[in-house]
């Protein structure tokens, strides 16, 4: 039981580390929590599932709809922080204009597709189980977990190795000093947020897929737990985020194995208590994105 | 195990041969009697409310052209889309209270009607719910009925026969612990379970809205138990029934009235052929115009009824009936209904048990490729 508990960890785990680095990523650039990104998470998993229904392949309409959603999380930068920064409102105002988008855009997905769920076309061949050992999964299974490590392996190195990585990453340095060395601040914060987004609607569309469920109220499901991750693993810390959510997929699922279902979330969140005591900065510290 | 589709055949030529009834003039003829219906007709139980919104469309239609006779009276079901939040409810309940509606019919769940009847009741309107299925809904209140049978008395039916067609002898249950339905059904099916002496090798809970039951289901499997009880509502059981095959879960599946939706398989996918479910009604039967229901429902909205649909039919059968006799106020109805005697309807020969509940007998169904098929 457990390496397969150990896989049903590492499944849950890579989706909440994908939704949770959108998150950190803006976070360490403007000290703002998004609170619109499970919104943007929700509204690409629905367009993923309209190409999909319409005959686009999956993959394709995976790709549109993190281009969709990287577009919605711009959009969501010009209305909800871009007015404000410029008046330097702090960090509560954007917060709570964040959460105004957030609703606005949940009111027009659910306006347009109504508050039911819905479902991707039935692929069978993804749904057939294989097994490795005692460990049974589904092509689906895999290709989701790959495609949430290589969406994180590409962002690693668009940090590391790119002249855009470099400018977000001196932007979250010092927003000052980065302007004052030519870089673009707001085209710097649009592209930021482009990133962001696009992996937060990547896991949305995951996630659809993986449970077979596209609802409304999904960005709420995973938004406290994509906060949670993002804290635990030290807030603005790109790795950290990835370590969080690997954290909390495992904990989530070795406390159904080992205490029992009914203590899931209690034990979650108590352990991350536990380690928030041990370290407040979380694992990896406070504004680890300008080491990336 | 008859096959749905003969039995549809039969009832499709029922409905062509039926004659159509001619209204009678009761005492309360020319009077008016809104029926006021709290639906969850969208959200996560629109799978439900939907088909209950559908039933009292009919039902309206019939009443107009006298296939359904309310013996004159201007008896209307005004349907309200609650979408499946509680808050909703309540404000839609307040409502009907004030409207000059004589007669609430509804919510669709169990854990909604706990948090609103009692409105209803401080206001003296009577409440006939046609989908709570939890124990103790009709104790609320002396004017709270209900057509729809409870788990307590569907349940044990389902466990009878399951044990045996499939001889278990141990079980494994799991179900959401922040719901009422779901909860009843876990002390329901384990206390059937416990009679005979079926040991559960394993009990796991989920909360509403959840999609993740791997988890779960992988302990589940470590315990290899005969047979597993899904206490779900139709999203979450979908989920597990699906991710359980998807595991390599052997045992048989069964379940309560969450279950019983002829999307199931629609949803679920081939995972759910085999599980059994509990139910009050089977599309086959051919009382109280049951064939005709089936075979006019199946006409208007292209996709047959399930017992959502059939309960709120038999609610409106019921009231037509009422109204015949001249009830039409609230504690007309409240006294008619305490005294009914047996009424035909789509669910069978039908009355109230005196402390309100249905009394009826339940069958057995299990769910196939398209749709369900009745355990004799």
């Amino acid at each position: 039981m457990l390496s397969q508990q150990i896989a049903n960890g590492l499944f849950l785990g890579a989706v909440y580390a994908l939704f949770a680095i959108g998150y950190t990523l803006v976070f360490g650039v403007l000290d703002i929590l998004n609170l619109a990104h499970a919104a943007v998470f929700m509204a690409a998993a629905f367009v993923a599932l309209v190409l999909n229904a319409a005959g686009v392949p999956l993959l394709a309409a995976l790709l549109l709809a993190m281009f969709f959603a990287g577009m919605l999380g711009i959009l969501v930068d010009r209305v909800a922080f871009a007015p404000l920064r410029r008046r330097n409102a702090g960090t509560l105002v954007p917060l709570i204009s964040s959460i105004g988008v957030a609703i606005i855009i949940e009111a027009t997905v659910r306006g347009v597709f109504g508050i039911d769920e819905r479902h991707f076309p039935r692929t069978p061949a993804a749904s057939v189980a294989l097994h490795a050992g005692s460990i049974t999964f589904t092509a689906l299974d895999v290709a989701i977990f790959a495609t949430a490590l290589v969406l994180m392996a590409v962002l690693a190195y668009v940090m590391r190795a790119t002249a855009l990585g470099r400018n977000i990453r001196a932007v979250a340095e010092d927003r000052v000093a980065a302007a004052l060395l030519g870089i673009d601040l707001e085209r710097t914060i649009a592209l930021t947020f482009f990133i962001a987004s696009a992996l937060g609607g990547a896991a949305g569309v995951l996630v659809g897929l993986q449970y077979d469920s596209v609802t409304t109220s999904m960005g709420s499901r995973i938004e406290l737990r994509g906060l949670a991750v993002i804290i635990l693993g030290g807030m603005g810390s790109i790795t950290g985020a990835v370590i969080g959510g690997f954290i909390l997929g495992a904990v989530e699922t070795l406390s159904i194995a080992y205490v029992g279902s009914q203590w899931r979330d209690a034990l979650a969140f108590g352990v991350m208590f536990l380690i928030l005591i041990l370290r407040p900065t979380g694992i990896l510290g406070k504004r680890a994105l300008r080491s990336a | 195990m008859r096959r749905v589709s003969s039995l549809l055949a039969c009832a499709a030529l029922l409905a062509l041969v039926a004659p159509v009834m001619a209204a009678t003039r009761g005492p309360a003829a020319g009077q008016t009697l809104k029926a006021g219906v709290i639906a969850d007709v969208t959200g996560a139980a629109g799978v439900y409310g939907s088909v209950q919104r559908n039933a009292y469309e009919l039902a309206n239609e019939d009443i107009r052209s006298g296939l359904l006779d309310s013996g004159g009276v201007n008896l209307t079901f005004s349907v309200q889309d609650a979408a499946t939040d509680a808050n909703q409810v309540a404000n839609l309940m307040q409502r009907f209270t004030t409207d000059g509606s004589a007669i609430i019919l509804g919510p669709t769940l169990s854990a909604e009607a706990f948090k609103t009847d009692p409105i209803a009741v401080k206001a003296n309107i009577p409440i006939l719910a046609t989908s709570n299925t939890a124990d103790g809904i009709t104790a609320q209140g002396p004017c709270v009925f209900r057509n729809s049978l409870s788990e307590a008395q569907v349940v044990p039916a389902t466990v009878d026969k399951t044990a045996a067609m499939w001889k278990y002898k141990t079980a494994a249950i799991i179900y959401g612990d922040d719901n009422a339905f779901t909860k009843a059904d876990y002390d329901i099916f384990k206390a059937a379970l416990d009679k005979r002496n079926v040991k559960i090798v394993d009990v796991e809970t989920f909360h509403t809205n959840d999609v993740d039951f791997q988890a779960q289901l992988t302990k589940i499997k470590s315990k290899s138990p005969d047979v597993i009880v899904n206490g779900s509502l139709f999203p979450e059981a979908t989920k597990i029934i699906n991710q359980a095959g998807k595991l390599g879960l052997k045992a048989h599946m069964m379940g309560g009235n969450g279950l019983n939706s002829p999307k199931m398989y629609e949803v679920a996918g081939p995972n759910a052929e085999g599980v059994v479910v509990g139910s009050a009604w089977f599309i086959g039967g051919q009382t109280g115009g049951n064939g005709t229901f089936v075979a006019r429902y199946q006409k208007r909205f292209g996709s047959l009824p399930d017992q959502f649909a059939a309960q709120a039919y038999a609610a409106a059968q019921i009231i037509a009936s009422l109204a015949r006799e001249g009830n039409v106020t609230p504690a007309a109805l409240c006294n008619g209904m305490k005294n009914l005697k047996t009424v035909q309807t789509v669910l069978g020969p039908y009355s109230f048990e005196p402390n309100r509940d249905a009394r009826g007998a339940p069958v057995v169904l299990q769910i196939v490729k398209d749709g369900f098929a009745s355990l004799k």
